[in-house]
């Protein structure tokens, strides 16, 4: 097959998984529900003139606040990009697994690796695509005239694309641990802890500052504005440092598929 | 021999139960992702338990062990719900549900022996990885040295997160029997726990009603409406609503 009917054949086996859906679907709907939530309690504060000054009200702020949750859809779709192919079929369909099927039809393992890649970053920049600005819709309609609008466009685009730059790089990250372990469950109990306030590496920055090198504390001030914990790198820096551990374990994950039996 | 002889008189209720929850239990124990997920339960207990004690003492907090152990609760809490999810998503990998259909056709009963396999796989591993943070944190504050502890912890404290624990195990259990899949069940239960909860509790007082937070009482009782006792109730009230419509789809439903 040529690179782009892999990448093609790729997309499409994504996309036709039901995970994907609910995945994109927990990622938007939860996002949806919290800036709701946000949004009501902010209105109720400011009609009742009650609201505390320093606290978010305009409705981008709101809106933003809810996308670091969605990181939990994008480790699941880079999970089970992966996953789905290792699941055994139904021993009515003499339980096979997926892969031998898709290695026999694209032999070229680095070239299939890349367009699941590919598929990954594709699917996680749509979702973010569309939940962001939706979360942030629903925070306006929300609020209305209660508060001005503070964030300039041109802070609101760099926020957008560092918060799905985050999402994109933890869905690689999600992808290539699920390469070296074939099941979905490790990547994702780890990812979805670490996603959480109960995160394991935040608690490793109390033992060890060089926890702060870890790739999600590294690349959380990529959610620009949104208050995180004291020290660790900066955003342009965090971000490169992110990027450097996605691409490290993407080429881990390629050495490992390229040379393992299926 | 005659014939009627070699058919054995039927068992009593109580032990078709128990040998049907031994089946499930050794089912379990020979699992090779149900054994090792309880082992890193037990280990991340340990671990994180000691990560906690010694970030205190480095700050100069006079921090007991059972104190160390009841803020490394949720973090643990994720194995026990992949060690509950786990006792039913493998069923349904493959076709394994099948084989267990013909050997224990009264659909009532396996229920029952599931969820009594599942309780106890549960409560060991709470019970183990408990035992493990407490020790660990111990040996933490031995190592450092660190100063006596100011206020005891109550001493049912340690209790009380084993209870906690193995009921969210059991919570778990009964939504992936709802489910059926890992994944979904997996990820539902975990972004309720860590995501969601911790979310709305700080939109909302109403979030004390949710599944973790109210057993949570268990171990941290800090609420100005439920105690430890009518925080277990409420958790244990999820786990019976999702339990009935999982036993609705079990019994009626196509394996």
């Amino acid at each position: 097959m040529s690179p782009g009917n892999t990448f093609a054949a790729e997309l499409r086996k994504a996309a036709t998984l039901p995970a994907s859906g609910v995945a994109a679907a927990v990622a938007l709907l939860g996002s949806s529900l919290v800036t709701v939530l946000n949004s009501v309690s902010a209105r109720v504060a400011l009609d009742a003139g009650r609201a505390e000054p320093g606290s978010l009200t305009s409705p981008f702020e709101l809106g933003y606040a809810a996308v670091p949750l969605g990181t939990v859809g994008a480790v699941v779709l880079g999970v089970t990009v992966m996953s789905s192919e290792y699941t055994a079929n139904s021993a009515d369909a003499g339980g096979g697994r997926q892969i031998t099927a898709t290695l026999a039809a694209s032999p070229h393992r680095l070239r299939l690796l890349l367009a699941k890649a590919l598929t990954v970053v594709l699917a996680v920049a749509a979702t973010a695509a569309v939940t962001i600005p939706v979360c942030v819709l629903i925070a306006r309609l929300v609020v209305g005239d209660a508060a001005p609008e503070t964030v300039g466009p041109q802070e609101m685009l760099h926020r957008f694309l560092g918060a799905a730059l985050y999402w994109t790089l933890t869905g690689l990250i999600a992808f290539a641990v699920t390469v070296f372990t074939r099941s979905g469950i490790v990547p994702l109990v780890l990812l979805t802890v670490n996603s959480s306030l109960v995160s394991f590496s935040l608690l490793l920055t109390n033992v060890t500052p060089l926890a702060h090198w870890l790739p999600d504390m590294a690349g959380r001030r990529l959610f620009g504005g949104l208050g995180t914990v004291e020290g660790g790198l900066d955003t342009v820096p965090g971000a490169i440092v992110m990027a450097v551990w996605t691409a490290g374990l993407l080429a881990v994950a390629a050495a490992v598929f390229a040379r393992r039996d299926a | 021999m005659s014939p009627a002889a070699a058919v054995r008189a039927p068992a009593r209720p109580a032990a078709r139960l128990l040998r049907a929850t031994a089946a499930e239990l050794a089912k379990l124990a020979t699992l090779p992702s149900a054994v090792a997920a309880v082992l890193a339960t037990a280990g991340a207990g340990a671990v994180v338990s000691a990560a906690l004690a010694w970030s205190a003492v480095d700050a100069g907090e006079s921090v007991s062990a059972v104190a160390a152990l009841v803020r490394a609760v949720p973090y643990v809490q994720a194995g026990l719900v992949l060690v509950g999810v786990l006792a039913v998503a493998h069923e349904y990998e493959g076709v394994q549900v099948r084989t267990t259909l013909a050997a224990v056709p009264d659909r009532a009963l396996l229920l029952a022996a599931k969820t009594a396999a599942a309780l106890v796989a549960s409560a060991l591993t709470a019970a183990a990885t408990v035992g493990a943070a407490t020790a660990s944190a111990a040996a933490v504050r031995l190592l450092l040295e660190a100063g006596p502890v100011r206020e005891a912890a109550e001493p049912w404290t340690a209790p009380g997160a084993v209870a906690y624990l193995a009921l969210v195990g059991l919570f778990s259990h009964a939504v992936a029997l709802a489910l059926r899949h890992l994944v979904p069940a997996l990820v539902g239960v975990l972004s309720l726990v860590l995501i969601a909860s911790p979310l709305l509790g700080g939109l909302t007082e109403h979030a004390r009603w949710l599944p973790d937070r109210a057993g949570a009482l268990l171990y941290d009782p800090a609420d100005t409406v439920l105690t430890a006792g009518t925080g277990a109730l409420v958790l244990l009230g999820w786990t019976a609503l999702v339990g009935c419509a999982a036993a609705v789809r079990f019994a009626r439903a196509d394996a």
